[in-house]
């Protein structure tokens, strides 16, 4: 090892240390508190599988598993389809207008996730203005129930909770795209249509790829989504994790959930890292707050 | 129009009532709450009965809230600085060719591709086994460090690689040392970075809250207490202080960002 790489490793231990500490050990602990036995008096020392037979003979939790895994994948989605259009139209703003409305966009991201979720249930709930509305038009007679505690409130929540997510790479990479290509292929006589197909979409698919992955792993771990928007028939896999710890106090099953959810984790991670270098992903997503 | 691709008017029309569309639906939830939070009715939502600063006087005198405003704002400035701190030397020795960068790179995100919930538990189940209790302070503090350190990295990274490293050899040549030359070139050029990671690492703190649910044991912090607020029981000072959550966190984001537009 040389000099600058001795360095280097000088000022990187420090982080390291408190990642290797608070991160790997406690990710090992996980494991670890997963493979022990909940008895009566608590954990037990004594290694089992049975969390992890539990956890995939009852259809409760791989159900949960799955459905949560389609949320993401859903969620994902509409906030691909809801990006491309707003991606576009920033793009073709001058600049200063641009740079305000970007502003705008980022003002209410910029508010945790527990509040900006809370705020739905005035709008959504009993008293909420969307049944005072259609009170006021007559459509309705009775405030209706069925505006909250169900899947699509959850994907509303979550849509609305994580699209600048999408928006913001995909954003990123139409705005690179050189304006002299577009003119160069409507000369050459192309459609706009060939021209978003054969120009934009190439050309922003790493900004759509990292959205994606940003997106699917924010929505596959949510938690304050579904629990206050969802009600029973919402809940997602997270949810069922916390009640292990808050509510059965069951920390070995609990961490039996965790480890599977983790492992689900990597494997996306490693089957997205074959259309997209992940450091891409996550250093172009320095800029985020600029 | 700057670009020149053709456009029909009728389809610039769309795109724009498309735009409102998606910013209505961003600020509806924003407007409406800050609209309920002076709404006179104990119930939160509506009819409108009148305008009252009441639930912002509850919000600021209730020892409760006043005291989770503090841990939030504290809690938020301790695990800044030290996540900054921390971050900042990593970013610098990643400048270098580097043992096992892939590796380590991993462990890196790794606070930020962790579900949250799992990031709770995985220290909650640490700190459990090890027999250390639970408090804002010890492991909160961890907690919230563990979770701004690489944001306030990957915000430092294009900093630290953007300035000429021409500056500091000649700053060697010319008879400088290391500490000199980290004093003087170094530290003034990616000032404004470590400013803005500062902020960032701050309003990802306040506004942190899954992992602070596991770890904090009594002391809440005010995501927490706003949690307990809405799930045990819907208080009408909730849009109040939801109100003010607002203001911290747009403050000290919009401070953040306009540091970090100045430093590039």
């Amino acid at each position: 090892m040389n000099r600058s790489s001795r360095n280097a490793l000088v000022l990187a231990s420090p982080s390291l240390a408190w990642l290797l500490l608070f991160v790997a050990l406690p990710c090992i602990f996980m494991v670890v508190m997963a493979c022990l036995t909940t008895g009566i008096f608590g954990i037990q020392f004594k290694f089992t599988a049975v969390n992890f037979e539990r956890l995939f003979q009852s259809p409760l939790y791989v159900t949960l598993l799955f459905k949560t895994f389609r949320i993401a994948i859903v969620t994902t989605a509409i906030t691909l389809i809801m990006a491309y259009p707003l991606a576009i139209f920033l793009s073709r703003q001058r600049p200063a207008t641009k740079g305000l409305l970007l502003l705008l966009l980022f003002l209410p991201f910029w508010i945790g996730y527990v509040v900006r979720t809370f705020a739905w249930l005035p709008i959504l709930g009993r008293a909420g203005i969307i049944n005072q509305m259609l009170l006021d038009l007559g459509v309705i007679n009775q405030p209706v129930d069925w505006l909250l505690y169900n899947e699509f409130a959850v994907y509303l929540g979550l849509v609305y909770v994580y699209l600048l997510f999408m928006l913001l790479p995909v954003f990123l990479a139409i705005d690179r795209i050189e304006p002299a290509l577009y003119e160069a292929a409507q000369d050459l006589g192309a459609s706009r249509w060939r021209v978003f197909t054969r120009i934009v979409l190439p050309m922003s698919k790493p900004g759509a790829l990292s959205g994606a992955i940003m997106v699917f792993l924010l929505t596959f771990g949510a938690f304050v989504t579904p629990a206050l928007l969802g009600g029973a028939s919402g809940i997602m896999y997270s949810n069922v994790i916390a009640a292990q710890f808050f509510a059965n106090n069951n920390w070995a099953f609990g961490s039996a959930l965790s480890t599977v959810m983790t492992a689900v984790v990597i494997a996306f991670l490693v089957g997205s890292s074959r259309f997209i270098g992940l450091r891409d992903v996550f250093l172009s997503r320095a800029g985020d707050r600029r | 129009m700057r670009v020149a691709l053709k456009q029909s008017p009728l389809q610039a029309t769309l795109l724009w009532a498309y735009a409102g569309l998606i910013y209505l639906f961003l600020y509806a939830p924003v407007i409406t709450i800050t609209l309920l939070s002076f709404n006179d009715s104990r119930v939160v939502g509506l009819p409108f009965k009148g305008f009252t600063l009441q639930w912002f006087v509850v919000v600021f005198t209730r020892p409760e809230l006043v005291t989770a405003l503090a841990n939030s704002l504290v809690l938020g400035i301790v695990s800044a600085t030290i996540g900054a701190a921390l971050a900042t030397l990593l970013a610098l020795a990643f400048r270098r060719p580097f043992p096992a960068n892939g590796l380590v790179f991993y462990l890196i995100i790794a606070p930020i591709v962790l579900p949250g919930v799992v990031a709770g538990v995985i220290l909650f189940v640490f700190f459990g086994l090890l027999k250390i209790p639970l408090s804002l302070w010890t492991t909160a503090l961890v907690a919230h460090v563990t979770w701004v350190l690489p944001f306030s990295f990957l915000s430092l990274y294009p900093v630290v690689h953007r300035f000429d490293r021409s500056l500091e050899e000649a700053a060697g040549d010319l008879g400088a040392t290391r500490a000199v030359v980290f004093r003087r070139i170094v530290l003034p050029l990616i000032r404004p970075g470590i400013i803005a990671a500062w902020l960032f690492a701050f309003s990802l703190s306040f506004d942190e809250f899954i992992r602070t649910l596991f770890l904090t044991g009594y002391e809440r912090t005010l995501p927490v207490q706003f949690w307990y607020m809405i799930v045990e029981s819907l208080s009408p000072e909730a849009p109040a202080m939801a109100v003010v959550i607002i203001v911290v966190s747009v403050v000290t984001s919009l401070a953040g960002a306009l540091v970090s537009r100045r430093s590039t």
